[in-house]
């Protein structure tokens, strides 16, 4: 459905949108800490589909939960490192968000602070979503049961595209004479139909009223005279404003913006505070305050009506969300959205809800896609159109999305670039072709003769393997590198230390001592 | 449209319980030996050949000369018809029916009352203890559960009218009255006949109705501790199971879309984990009715009220053991409890979009 | 290449040994570990070891059975006479807690009475556990009829109001029972009676345990291996359905003390009741009941405090017992 767009992943690779370095997550649980992840670092660019791969429980999962800040606590919780997204550390105020006491294996104390929480929340709730959305394993369990479809998307869309959507409106019925004058006149230099149909069609499109271009093809059709249509369309945009309360809407967006402006100034406050800059953080603490209570007082009575009778005054809102749900609806192919967007989760196939949830995803146009094991409880036809789905968002958006599986194929197939994943830490990482033609680690080479593979022409007493043993409890994980156990190379450093990610070649990052004798420092 | 088959559906699933719990009474009534049953029927100052009539009446009566199964269908015919057999109580004399229809509006007005008032505390208490879960007002929240759950209904309502009773106490003599004590039902009250008011012959409602706040009034403050009693002794389940509720769905995977989305912390409790938190608890009203049902009994024995539950203990304590009375009074609170739980589940029903009619 | 006895040599698979005991051993440890739970289980076992040494030691501790004429004669001979004195260290341990209707001292009362209370809830629900796993892992097994017929009479039984159900079931046993002159006190009578009631709760447990047992691999296998259908039941379904019931058990225990301590307190017991006999907690209540216009708390208020506190320890060894046992609830 979507042309081919080459050439824009090239250009683009200039500043990471995902840095992840170090990242440390561990469980606290009763048999002990479980070291989920072990100093995981890797970035991902705009516009690029990385993948990350592994066998079960090796910290694939953990890795994109931690990337939101999900990871359910207790009992996990991301120990250090740094995560940022377009180039915001999120994990800023991760010293002061707890203090931590470990005892003993399975005796920890968390202390929680209340007010570094409250605002951590308040910064991730405007970037999950906004700039990273995810799309989750099971769709049947990740949306809510007792919500419809619509109000899921619409919810979304409430919380990140509020200012866009009263621009919307706001356009919509401040429409004037000039306006029309310009559709006229691009209306009246096209003859054919269809292109004059295209012109119609962009008009509404652009003003918001999709559901007027029937009755507008047909006034154009019936009608010579130019006055007289466009006295026709205000007249059935007037009608259509008539519930509409302007001021409302105009003081709604006024304050969203506001808000908007504050949240950035919490946003240059945090980052002065990181560098250390004490004049501008007490500039902008100032700033925050004066402008928090300028708020509060000017907005008193709207924020009460917002609080006691939301739905009544968001209703335009709603319903330009609700457009704006159909529209993303049948933009992940999904077919009569308008009967979708108000069925319940549990009324649509495995597909149909994956879908859903791609659109729910899109709803805030965000910059990348998380996607954990998308299709991994869908049977096999669905999966292929779901991959289609996020490849072609991928390449008509240039969404970067990091694509976490267990499956080869689905590597090969989807990504441009691989990270390998094991117990815990980032064993290999570089380009698909490279993984496939030259894997280095053994890990990756093992995974590699574990599937059958069609382009390699191989002598036949070569067979499929398997890697022995078992994925090591990372409640007491191998000492040194962790896969030494299982390694057919093993030798004597590899129990002792911890090889680190090293570039051997360009592109192409490993981390074994096969290959490089870096070591990581404690 | 898809509910009303719900409904039917339903309501034939009953029919068979239905029937089993006429079963159950039967066989109360025939595990008595029958020669009980036909003295009783029998007047003892009659002579020796009178009393051998009528002790033949009586058996031809009761249908005891037929077989089991023919028996049954007569005592089926009786219930279908309304004749639960009689009573002779000093609480009460008549037939057992009767008895039912007169006391069972009181029973209503309590539990009503207390199931509106638990259900208006437990929810706000529940879902605020449930979205904190191991912070201190979670563990206040659960050991006051703990305590009310581990108390012996009747010794909470003895100590809370010794507490706010009327003539000790803290309050001293300005407390509540223990109720029954000057019960306004005794009043010359045109409304009232027979110790009983008029229309609807729940005290608080008939005389609201009748516009006469004096007798409002009283008939409320005899409620208070009654309901307050009974309110705390459900409570505990019911903020048990909303907290756990919430708790359980705050660690569902759409709890996470919520937050993955960017929904702010407030809104997802509000939004994604309230509603489907408090869902289920609707079914478990269900079986605090059963509960409650049983606390009636010893919260109208202590509080010494003339309910439902006086109704059945009198059965039992008078000089003779009423087999009418304790199997008529057994078979309607098994009505009453099969009523309520089929409306928890249609309610239920209508309010989850999953439910599948 | 790799066969695949070199894997489990390599990964370190080993037969386990006693599997019984170790898991025993550390469900304690998680147990002592756990304050609360700890707490619940001193106090469950410092009841049951007073109403034991009652028991055993009558004549030291409580004043065993019959203490309502023993103790009337000690006091003169004459019932009802006075009020109950309040509580008082002067008088020696037997007047620690003050005396109630006919001046009976409450301490040994109390103690008296917890060996009847304890001693008669752990029969029912012992005796209701039994029953009901047995009831409920045939009718689950063998399925159809028997497995619909079980639920249906299950379903009876949920649906009347339990303290209803328990007043008709002993009057109409105590009634049965005396016209057939069995030898029967008040207090079987009332276990019996919570006995008939009370096994449903543990067959639904059991039946549901059952089914999902029954599709899991292993029975699968065992059946592959031809062993026999009731060979299968006792070696592989009861074992499982043991641990929950176990914890039903502990849970339930409380709830039923104060069921059997509210009828005792109606009065049912009394409905065929011989003197002399030992009161119970629930109708020391009720004895002490009529002072308490006039502001005699303590006949109510203490024996229904020792009532509370038992009720309180043994919910939270049940709470800490399930935190334990249930597989998904360990963290």
């Amino acid at each position: 459905m979507i042309a081919q767009e080459e050439g824009i992943k090239e250009t683009q690779k200039t500043n990471p949108y995902v840095v992840v370095k170090n990242l440390v997550t561990q469980f606290f649980t009763s048999k002990g800490i479980v070291k989920a992840l072990d100093k995981v670092s890797f970035e991902i660019y705009p516009g690029e589909i990385y993948g990350l791969v592994g066998e079960s429980g090796c910290g694939k999962s953990v890795t994109s939960t931690s990337i939101m800040d999900l990871i359910p606590d207790p009992p996990g919780r991301i120990m250090g490192g740094e995560i940022y997204i377009d180039s915001f550390n999120i994990l800023s105020d991760l010293r002061s968000l707890a203090r931590i006491k470990i005892r003993s294996e399975t005796d920890v104390k968390i202390k929680r602070s209340k007010r570094a929480n409250k605002r951590h929340n308040e910064i991730l709730s405007q970037i999950r979503g906004n700039k990273i959305s995810m799309i989750f394993q099971e769709p049947f369990l990740a949306l809510n049961p007792t919500m419809r479809i619509g109000d899921q998307i619409m919810e979304s869309i409430l919380l990140h595209n509020i200012l866009s959507i009263s621009e919307g409106i706001i356009k919509r019925n401040n429409i004037n004479s000039s306006d029309l004058d310009k559709f006229m006149k691009n209306l009246n230099s096209e003859t054919d139909p269809l292109r004059r149909k295209k012109v119609i069609n962009n008009f509404v499109s652009e003003f918001g009223i999709p559901e007027f271009e029937e009755s507008l093809n047909s006034l154009i059709e019936n009608s010579t005279d130019d006055s007289y249509v466009k006295t026709e369309i205000i007249n059935m945009i007037q009608d259509n404003k008539r519930d509409i309360d302007m001021k409302l809407i105009t003081e709604i967006s006024q304050y969203y913006s506001l808000k908007q402006q504050l949240f950035q100034l919490t946003l240059d406050e945090i980052q002065a505070e990181r560098t250390g800059e004490t004049a501008i953080r007490n500039q902008k603490h100032a700033q925050i305050k004066s402008m928090r209570s300028y708020i509060n007082n000017k907005f008193f009575s709207l924020r009460i009506k917002l609080r006691f009778a939301e739905k009544h005054y968001m209703s335009p809102f709603r319903k330009e969300a609700r457009r704006r749900a159909i529209e993303l609806l049948s933009l992940v192919n999904i077919a009569g959205p308008e009967v979708v967007v108000d069925s319940y989760p549990h009324e649509l196939s495995g597909g149909m809800q994956q879908r859903a949830m791609i659109a729910m995803a899109l709803a805030s146009n965000p910059k990348m896609l998380i996607a954990d094991e998308p299709t991994t409880a869908l049977d096999v036809t669905t999966q292929a159109q779901i991959l289609e789905i996020i490849k072609d968002l991928n390449e008509l958006i240039g969404m970067a999305v990091l694509f976490i599986t267990h499956d080869l194929a689905v590597i090969a197939e989807m990504c441009d670039r691989v990270g390998v994943m094991y117990a815990g830490n980032l064993v290999e990482e570089t380009s698909t072709t490279e993984i496939f033609n030259d894997p280095k680690h053994p890990y990756t080479v093992g995974l590699m003769n574990s599937v059958p593979r069609a382009d390699k022409k191989r002598e036949k007493e070569i067979r499929l393997e398997t890697i022995p043993g078992t994925v090591p409890n990372l409640i007491s994980p191998p000492s040194g590198c962790r896969f030494h156990p299982r390694c057919k190379f093993a030798m004597d450093i590899c129990s002792l230390k911890k090889p680190k990610l090293v570039e051997i070649s360009p592109q192409h990052k490993v981390a074994c001592f096969l290959y490089s004798d870096e070591s990581e420092v404690d | 449209m898809e509910l009303r088959y719900y409904i039917i559906r339903r309501l034939l699933i009953l029919i068979p319980t239905l029937f089993g719990l006429i079963l159950l009474t039967f066989i109360l009534l025939r595990a008595i030996p029958t020669s009980d049953l036909i003295a009783s029927f029998v007047s003892q100052k009659a002579n020796a050949t009178q009393r051998a009539v009528e002790k033949q009446q009586a058996i031809a009566y009761l249908g005891l000369n037929q077989p089991l199964p023919v028996q049954f269908l007569y005592y089926l015919n009786d219930i279908i018809h309304g004749n639960l057999g009689v009573m002779y109580t000093g609480f009460y004399t008549g037939p057992v029916i009767g008895g039912i229809s007169k006391f069972l509006p009181y029973t209503l007005e309590l539990t009503i009352a207390t199931v509106i008032l638990s259900i208006l505390i437990a929810i706000p208490l529940g879902t605020y203890i449930g979205a904190r879960p191991n912070s201190p007002s979670d563990a206040v929240g659960r050991i006051f559960s703990l305590g009310i759950y581990a108390m012996p209904v009747f010794w909470l309502a003895l100590l809370a009218q010794m507490v706010f009773g009327k003539n000790i106490g803290i309050l001293g003599s300005y407390g509540l009255p223990i109720s029954g004590e000057g019960y306004p039902s005794t009043t010359k009250v045109p409304w009232i006949v027979n110790n009983v008011s008029e229309p609807t012959h729940m005290l608080l409602v008939d005389a609201l109705l009748h516009g006469n706040l004096t007798i409002a009034y009283s008939a409320f403050i005899h409620l208070i501790l009654p309901v307050a009693v009974l309110t705390l002794s459900i409570l505990a389940g019911l903020l048990r199971f909303i907290r756990a509720g919430m708790v359980d769905t705050a660690n569902q995977e759409f709890v996470k879309t919520a937050r993955a989305k960017g929904v702010p912390e407030k809104l997802v409790l509000k939004r994604h984990v309230r509603k489907n938190a408090l869902l289920p608890s609707v079914t478990v009203i269900g079986l605090l009715m059963a509960g409650l049902l049983g606390g009636v009994v010893v919260i109208e024995d202590v509080f010494d009220l003339r309910g439902m539950g006086r109704l059945t203990l009198a059965t039992i304590t008078g000089l003779n053991i009423q087999f009418y009375g304790v199997a008529g009074t057994v078979l309607f609170f098994g009505i009453i409890l099969m009523i309520t739980n089929l409306i928890v589940d249609v309610v239920y029903a209508f309010l989850d979009p999953r439910i599948r009619y | 290449m790799q066969s695949t006895i070199s894997i489990f040599k390599r990964s370190g698979v080993q037969k386990k040994r006693r599997p019984k005991i170790e898991d025993f051993k550390s469900t304690m440890k998680l147990v002592f570990k756990n304050k609360v739970s700890l707490t619940g289980l001193i106090i469950t076992s410092v009841y049951f070891i007073l109403a034991l040494m009652d028991y055993v030691y009558p004549q030291y501790l409580g004043a065993g059975p019959g203490i309502i004429t023993s103790m009337t004669r000690l006091n003169g001979g004459f019932l009802g006479q006075g009020f109950p004195s309040a509580p008082t260290l002067s008088n020696g341990w037997w007047f620690y807690l003050g005396t109630t209707y006919a001046n009976i001292p409450l301490f040994p009362a109390i103690l008296s009475a917890l060996y009847i209370d304890l001693g008669y809830s752990l029969l029912i629900v012992l005796s209701g556990a039994v029953i009901g796993i047995l009831v409920g892992t045939i009718s689950a097994y063998y399925g159809g009829f028997w497995d619909e017929l079980m639920m249906r009479i299950t379903d009876i039984f949920y649906s009347i109001p339990f303290l209803i159900m328990a007043i008709a079931f002993t009057t109409i046993l105590a009634y049965s029972l005396a016209k057939a002159h069995a030898p029967i006190n008040g207090f079987s009578l009332i276990a019996l009676a919570l006995i008939i009631i009370w096994w449903p709760t543990y067959a639904r447990l059991t039946r549901s345990i059952t089914l999902s047992i029954k599709s899991s691999r292993f029975i699968e296998a065992a059946v592959a291996s031809g062993s026999s259908r009731i060979r299968n039941i006792f070696a592989h379904i009861i074992p499982n359905v043991l641990s929950p019931v176990f914890v039903q058990i502990s849970l339930d225990l409380g709830s039923i003390v104060l069921i059997f301590a509210t009828v005792e307190y109606l009065g049912l017991g009394s409905v065929i009741q011989v003197t002399p006999y030992t009161p119970e907690l629930g109708e020391l209540i009720s004895l002490g009941q009529q002072y308490l216009p006039v502001g005699i708390w303590w006949p109510v208020f203490i024996p229904g405090l020792f009532l509370l506190i038992f009720t309180v320890g043994v919910n939270i060894l049940g709470d800490g017992l399930r935190d334990v046992l249930d597989p998904k609830m360990r963290r």
